[in-house]
């Protein structure tokens, strides 16, 4: 027998067996992992899900002609694995339970050929060796689907973790305060210079602190992105007052040959302040009486 | 060399510069070097993993510890594959850079450690940088 007609006939047994299968797959999706989302998978929708998919792997084997082809994800059937994976992801259904899913409609499909084949094994074998094909294909797919997905939401978080950790605060008129925490590299670099420089347009800064206490290694590529973003400051007539370098940065940074010339440097975020504020003619007191 | 490899790390996104160079920092602290060595270990290690970015596009980080009762010994060797440095005098000298930089990676790094070896051919570079200290 030759795979066309194998295939075909799979595909039509699929059909003729597909309200079994859909009973037998959702009672063993409920069973394994329905008590884990109680309210999030129900019954009907297992229905729909099961009946779509049943469909689409008709259409796919009936797109068959000589042998398995592989499922690409923009397939329709690949684009199926995928919605439901990213959809699982954003209800919280975990990736492991969305390969239950999978391997739970194998094992149905399976059960259910085992029951409308009782006697001819060979073909039953070969249809099964059809099925596993592409259900395997299909449950690599779901975890690709699932790296995508985490992916997509890592590169948006570290877009907003990068937003809101180069903050421009004003401290006091034309007084900027610019917190550097964490990594510096080159698009962080960017980001905050450009903050900067535009907190120093609009506020008519005339002077910035820049404050590295929260920059964990300071080496000469970091030296270099501040250097420049100091040079850009000055070029908009803003005082450059660094702060937090600390003891063991101090000695590496003169180690590795680097000098902050233009910039005034203070050993605390305190000392910098008192001394920016000086720069615009300010300074700190006490309140006459209050001790 | 004796001793055990602790670590070996690839090199080949800006954030395994960041993974080797704490990853080495946190060597040096559980060996016992001071916080001084420690930050200064952490920042070799990030100038030579910049290199290798920069100009191999990728390589390998291991860190090795030989240390005795006596002495706390570590080592830590940058390597890769790429174009490698045609003038390795010239690559130590300040101010000397090929790629835009301020050429203080290396020169600033060897002054950072005990002992620094660097060998380099077409295809090859690497570099051995050591932090050796007495027991307190
Ligand atoms: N792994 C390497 N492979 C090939 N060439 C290298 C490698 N490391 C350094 N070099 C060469 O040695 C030069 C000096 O390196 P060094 O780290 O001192 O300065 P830099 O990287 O150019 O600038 P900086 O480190 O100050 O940002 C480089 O410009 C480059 O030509
Ligand atoms: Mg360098």
């Amino acid at each position: 027998m030759s795979a066309k007609t194998n295939i075909a006939e799979l595909s039509a047994l699929l059909e003729q067996s597909r309200a079994a299968i859909i009973d037998e797959w959702k009672r063993t999706v409920m069973d394994l992992v329905g008590h884990k989302y109680p309210g999030v998978l129900s019954m009907d929708e297992l229905h729909r899900h099961a009946d779509l998919k049943l469909a689409a792997f008709s259409a796919y084997f009936a797109s068959c002609r000589e042998g398995l082809v592989t499922v690409t994800k923009e397939s329709p059937l690949g684009k199926m694995v995928y919605d439901l994976s990213s959809d699982h992801d954003t209800r919280g259904i975990k990736p492991v339970d969305t390969a239950l899913y999978l391997v739970a409609l194998k094992k149905a499909i399976s059960h259910q050929l085992v029951c409308a084949f009782p006697d001819s094994q060979e073909q039953f074998v070969e249809f099964l060796e059809l099925l596993h094909g592409l259900m395997d294909q299909l449950t690599i797919l779901s975890f690709d689907a699932y790296a995508t997905t985490r992916e997509k939401v890592i590169a948006q978080q570290s877009q907003s973790l990068m937003e809101l950790s180069t903050p421009v605060i004003v401290l006091w008129n034309n007084v900027l305060l610019l917190p550097l925490v964490g990594v510096i590299d080159t698009i962080r670099a960017r980001q905050f210079t450009e903050r900067m420089l535009e907190a120093i347009t609009r506020h008519e800064g005339i002077v910035t602190i820049i404050d590295v206490t929260g920059v964990p290694v300071f080496d000469t590529g970091v030296a270099r992105h501040i250097m420049k973003a100091v040079d850009a400051a000055q070029l908009l007539g803003s005082r450059v007052v660094m702060t937090g370098i600390s003891p063991e940065g101090a000695q590496t940074l003169t180690k590795l040959g680097i000098s902050f010339a233009n910039v005034i440097s203070r050993v605390s975020l305190r000392a910098g302040v008192a001394e920016a504020l000086k720069l615009v003619g300010r300074r700190i007191e006490s309140i006459a009486g209050a001790n | 060399m004796n001793g055990s490899i602790l670590q070996h790390l690839a090199v080949t996104t800006a954030t395994d510069i960041v993974r080797a160079r704490s990853v080495a920092r946190q060597e040096a602290a559980r060996i016992g070097f001071g916080l001084a060595d420690q930050t200064r270990l952490a920042t070799a290690v990030s100038e030579l993993a910049r290199n290798v970015l920069k100009y191999a596009t990728e390589g390998s980080c291991t860190i090795h510890e030989d240390s005795t009762p006596v002495e706390m010994r570590l080592h830590i060797t940058m390597e890769d594959h790429g174009p490698g440095i045609p003038d390795i005098t010239a690559a130590m000298k300040d101010g000397y850079s090929t790629g835009g930089g301020m050429g203080a990676g290396l020169p600033g790094t060897r002054r950072l450690v005990d002992k620094f070896e660097i060998e380099s051919s077409p295809g090859f570079t690497r570099v051995t940088i050591s932090m050796v200290r007495k027991r307190q």
